[in-house]
């Protein structure tokens, strides 16, 4: 068996690598709608605050001039407990009036400023919005950035262990899938191995579940046993004919045998043609065999055609009416006008005539054959001779099977056997009962699915 | 009769080109497909038996080729293939009749007489005369010395077919497959008793036989002399 598949071409390493990639997508698509929706807008909120702060302080000093706007501001100072607000107020000439800035870029507009050294620990960051004022002053407030920062990594944070967690449980959950995958295709694998090394019998395992791997596997069990079913077929053709033929050509080798011993032209010339006589039964025998074994193979189902079944059997009884005759039998017939039927004519019409011809050799000398055709569509063969026994009638329908005492007649045992591969091949059921007295033979063709072309 | 062998097995090739030179005919002998070919095309033969597994090119390429080429000399196939589909393919691409290995060579002798001198379709007759058995096709009676015999369709067929071979041999398997169209060997001699119920009606007591049986080989029909 081949074991050089690498790991990372296994069906579970790659279901394993998809199910991992889909989760970082999916966490880092979650994470950033996470921000949009919480830093974004507290940052848009931020910058309202410090626009409107702005507008309301720059109205002040349009209103009360830049002294009382200082106080305003120093007013705001005094009150901001959270130490985030920060203000400048500059004169034209650049001198800090009031607020807790230092310097700052005299910039009308957005900025965003780094203050330095105010704070041990950080340099703040702010986000600043400066403001010219009427008479040459210039206003910035400027708000610090600092807790959106720290919401922003919190999240980040929180987003990084989500990411972690999911890719964890998607490892996990590839890597279980994989190995369920992978446990599976191992034990048909395995199963395989054995039937490829000559177990035959041996079958992929089926679970109850019944999910694809489960069909997979039924598939397969269904195309083994057909295989071994015509394997066996094969093995019994074989058999059969290392077994019977021994018989017919034992005779003939003692033939031969006299005929080189025999004394005279006469019986020289007799004993050749007995010995041609059996050459001709052996050849009927195989011809017999290869036949069945054709039929068995179900090839000739391609060759499937509408056939007038009422004609078929008219003619089959018609041809075999004078050897009945012969043998002081009546041919009752009731046959159905107008039955169709879809099959192989040919092979059809080599199973009535095989049945009639059992009907006229085993059935009672001076008795009654019946043949009937019914529109099911079944067609039916009575005779009234010994019948067959109950617990023969499976045996009867195997390659040289003969009851004993049919062995004192001719005949090979392969006319029932014929029967049951045509019978077989149109998915006909073909049933061996009792006619009290005799035997009756019924093969039921499966009924027309559609209705023959032109028909009502 | 001028027959073309096309065979590559030099022992059935000799065994069955001694056969018909015995019984007066001459043949010409090919050991492959294009050989066969070429000496069908060339030479006037009355009619071909051509094995269907040759060398080079096999039979059925052969006799496409033939009737292809517009010859319509009578093809008989000899073939150890004898499957269901394998006769129907072989008459298919053009052969006129099939024989399958191994054969008795008095089948093989009288397919080839009949194939031989099969009438051509132009020249139909409405009425078959053998002796004073005189058949009508048209109104489909049947009468011996003006006296009408009542035959029933299917040994009206039998008669057919003996009749438009009058003084051939017709073998058991001939019949079947022409008459009842059977292509295949009932082990009840379903054959014998049709004929002899046939010649029963023919016959009366004061009337010369017609039908005769050919001990190993079949049946003829032929006038009393």
């Amino acid at each position: 068996m081949e074991q050089s598949t690498r790991w990372w071409r296994t069906t579970a390493f790659r279901v394993t690598l998809l199910h991992l990639l889909l989760t970082l997508l999916g966490t880092a698509a979650l994470s950033g709608v996470a921000w949009w929706a919480t830093t974004g807008f507290a940052l848009r909120q931020l910058a309202q605050e410090v626009d409107r702060d702005s507008g309301v302080l720059a109205q002040a000093a349009r209103l009360g001039g830049v002294r009382s706007l200082a106080v305003s501001i120093e007013a705001r100072l005094g009150a901001d407990r959270s130490g985030t607000q920060y203000y400048l107020l500059a004169a034209p000439d650049g001198e800090r009036l009031a607020g807790n800035l230092a310097s700052a870029p005299r910039a009308p507009g957005w900025a965003t400023l780094r203050l330095e050294g105010l704070k041990e620990a950080e340099s703040p960051e702010l986000l600043a919005l400066g403001t010219p004022l009427p008479g040459g002053g210039f206003l910035i407030v400027a708000r610090d950035v600092g807790p959106v920062r720290q919401l922003e990594s919190l999240l980040l944070g929180a987003a990084g262990w989500v990411g972690g967690g999911a890719m964890l449980l998607g490892l996990m959950g590839g890597l279980l899938m994989g190995r369920g995958v992978t446990r599976r295709a191992a034990a048909m694998d395995a199963a395989l191995a054995r039937v490829e090394a000559g177990e035959i019998a041996h079958r992929l395992p089926v679970r109850t579940g019944g999910d694809e791997f489960d069909r997979l596997a039924r598939r397969i069990n269904a195309a083994l046993d057909r295989v071994q079913g015509l394997m066996q077929t094969l093995r019994q053709v074989t058999d059969d004919i290392a077994h019977d033929l021994r018989t017919p050509l034992t005779r003939l080798r003692g033939r031969l045998e006299t005929a080189l011993r025999a004394p005279d032209d006469a019986g020289w010339r007799a004993a050749t043609e007995a010995a041609l006589q059996d050459c001709e039964s052996l050849l009927e025998i195989f011809a017999a065999l290869l036949r069945i074994a054709q039929v068995e193979s179900g090839a000739r189902q391609a060759g499937f055609a509408p056939l007038d079944l009422s004609a078929l059997a008219a003619t089959v009884a018609e041809v075999y009416a004078p050897a009945a005759e012969e043998r002081g039998q009546r041919l009752e017939t009731a046959i159905a006008p107008g039955i169709t039927a879809h099959g192989d004519r040919e092979l059809l019409t080599q199973a009535l005539a095989n049945l009639l011809e059992n009907a006229v050799k085993h059935g009672r000398e001076g008795g009654r054959i019946r043949l009937a055709l019914t529109p099911d569509p079944s067609l039916v063969v009575e005779d009234d001779g010994e019948g067959i026994p109950p617990d023969q009638r499976e045996a009867v329908l195997r390659r040289f099977h003969r009851l004993d005492a049919a062995r004192s007649r001719p005949g090979a045992g392969l006319g029932l056997a014929l029967v049951a591969a045509v019978a077989e091949l149109h998915g006909a059921r073909l049933t061996l009962g009792d006619a009290r007295p005799g035997l009756r033979v019924e093969l039921a063709l499966p009924a027309p699915s559609r209705p023959a072309p032109g028909g009502p | 009769m001028k027959i073309l062998l096309v065979e590559d097995d030099a022992e059935t090739a000799g065994f069955i080109r001694r056969g018909l030179t015995e019984a007066g005919h001459v043949v010409d002998h090919a050991a492959d497909g294009p050989d066969g070919l070429h000496l069908a095309m060339s030479e006037g033969h009355d009619v071909l038996v051509v094995d269907r597994m040759l060398p080079r090119l096999d039979g059925l390429g052969l006799v496409r080729a033939l009737r292809a080429a517009g010859i319509r000399t009578p093809v008989l196939f000899l073939t150890a293939r004898t499957g269901i589909g394998d006769r129907v393919e072989g008459l298919e691409a053009g052969a006129d009749d099939y024989l399958g290995k191994p054969f008795a060579f008095a089948e093989l002798m009288a397919r080839l007489n009949a194939l031989a001198r099969r009438p051509p379709m132009a020249t139909e007759a409405t009425t078959l005369r053998v002796g004073d058995l005189e058949m009508d096709l048209l109104r489909r009676q049947v009468t011996r010395a003006g006296r009408r015999i009542e035959l029933q369709p299917r040994e009206f067929r039998l008669l057919e077919y003996l009749m438009r071979r009058v003084g051939q041999v017709v073998t058991r398997t001939m019949l079947l497959e022409g008459v009842w169209d059977f292509h295949f060997d009932p082990k009840t001699s379903v054959v014998e008793t049709h004929v002899s119920r046939l010649r029963a009606k023919l016959g009366g007591e004061d009337q010369p036989p017609l039908i005769h049986t050919m001990r190993g080989a079949g049946y003829v029909i032929r006038a009393p002399d």
